[in-house]
């Protein structure tokens, strides 16, 4: 609350110094890691055309970013989709990805040995699998153990006037979004990472903690880098 | 042939390869795999746009990516809710407890835990006007829904352009919907999903 006193037009100007670097949903989201090959830009966990079944996307590297559509995976970086099944803010299992030589392995999912920032792959987990990574309009899939893979270049889903935003939070649209607004990632594409997963595999629920009474549990996506 | 056999064998055992895309275009089995080392987290996300509308300065964004969320509303929920009164205070409003319900202070310690709800049981929306999180599709207008959170006061419609003094014009900017519908997204009904990429 120590801003709430300060004038407007300071706050506006203290905005606008970190408004113009803003990009969204999570593209670009932190200097310290906007435009690497650990750029994680969206999130997605959604039921399945099979209603058994929960899909993860995990989607990094916008084509907005300099590397373009010319991005490719990264060999040192590990993409972990993280599930917590007791509401604990702790993941309880973990899936894996990283690619090598043109194809994306997948680990799991499985209990992790070690939670938090610092992660292994294990090699030895049940359910395991691997798919060629897709650059092209083809979509090549691998299906094992129930669990579906694919990996590679994709349309961008995510839609957003991010510009008028980045306008917005800077001070200067006064009279705020655009309406219709522009989408700015309209055109453009992202390298993929798509996991469909029998719920059986995905281990327990706890009651939502919004209250809905659903019951529900918690995931995360993250973006970690061979030391 | 039964050592190339004996080798194919211990590179599926030691790598966990049991498959096989369709389009096995016979990867060499020469070489192991190596999976070996310690990766340290830099990115981290589970809602949408959390980390790029709520962390107010450079430093903060890059904390939030390692932080892990047991332990991130302690830290950034004060900072969030700095974030969130600074953004109404451009505009010269303050925060309205929202459509849920929520005061601000409420609101910024859900959203600084940033991990996404899942129900595997249930139909997957982000916020449909009656069910909330209990997943995100690849069309969820996650950024109305957030914008109309924060934005949107009781009624979710706070401000949206209003024209207040009846001359026609709005008096009111227009925070609680960046205009862009999902229209121009059409994912497939099959795995992957995703649509092809442009060329």
């Amino acid at each position: 609350m120590k801003s709430i006193k300060k004038s407007k037009l300071f706050i506006a100007a203290g905005l606008l110094s970190v408004g113009i670097t803003l990009v969204a949903a999570d593209h670009l989201d932190a200097p310290a890691v906007a435009g690497t090959t650990a750029d994680i830009t969206d999130f997605y966990a959604f039921e399945g055309a099979n209603v058994d079944n929960t899909v993860f996307v995990a989607n990094v590297q916008s084509s907005l970013a300099p590397a373009g559509d010319a991005a490719t995976f990264d060999e040192n970086v590990l993409i972990e989709v993280n599930i917590d099944n007791d509401g604990d803010l702790v993941e309880d299992l973990v899936i894996q990805a990283i690619p090598r030589n043109g194809k994306m392995y997948f680990f799991g999912p499985f209990a992790p040995s070690m939670t938090g920032l610092n992660s292994s792959i294990n090699t030895e987990a049940t359910y395991t699998g691997n798919v060629d990574i897709s650059m092209g309009a083809n979509a090549m899939t691998a299906t094992e153990g129930g669990i579906s893979y694919f990996a590679g270049l994709r349309e961008d889903p995510f839609f957003f006037d991010f510009t008028q935003y980045n306008a917005v939070i800077g001070g200067m649209a006064p009279n705020g979004f655009n309406v219709p607004g522009n989408d700015d990632f309209d055109g453009t594409n992202v390298l993929s990472i798509v996991i469909e997963v029998p719920n059986s595999l995905l281990g327990g629920t706890f009651a939502h903690p919004a209250g809905t009474g659903t019951q529900v549990f918690n995931t995360w996506v993250e973006a970690k880098r061979k030391q | 042939m039964k050592n190339i056999l004996y080798i194919a064998l211990a590179v599926l055992t030691i790598t966990g390869v049991t498959s096989c895309s369709n389009d096995d275009d016979a990867a060499p089995m020469n070489e192991t795999v190596d999976f070996s080392g310690t990766f340290v987290q830099e990115d981290q996300m589970g809602r949408a746009g959390i980390n790029t509308v709520l962390s107010g300065s450079a430093s903060i964004k890059n904390d939030f990516n390692t932080t892990i969320p047991s332990e991130m509303t302690e830290t950034f929920q004060p900072l969030f809710l700095d974030q969130a009164v600074a953004l109404h205070a451009a505009f010269g409003a303050e925060y309205e407890t929202n459509i849920l319900g929520l005061d601000a202070t409420t609101l910024t310690t859900i959203l600084a835990t940033d991990v996404l709800q899942v129900a595997p049981d249930a139909p997957t929306t982000y916020f449909d006007g009656t069910n909330i999180l209990t997943g995100r599709n690849l069309t969820d207008d996650v950024i109305d829904v957030s914008l109309i959170l924060l934005f949107g006061g009781q009624n979710g419609d706070r401000f949206n352009g209003q024209d207040t003094n009846g001359d026609g014009e709005p008096d009111l900017p227009v925070l609680v919907t960046d205009g862009v519908s999902n229209a121009g997204e059409t994912p497939m009904a099959i795995f992957p999903y995703l649509e092809v990429p442009h060329n």
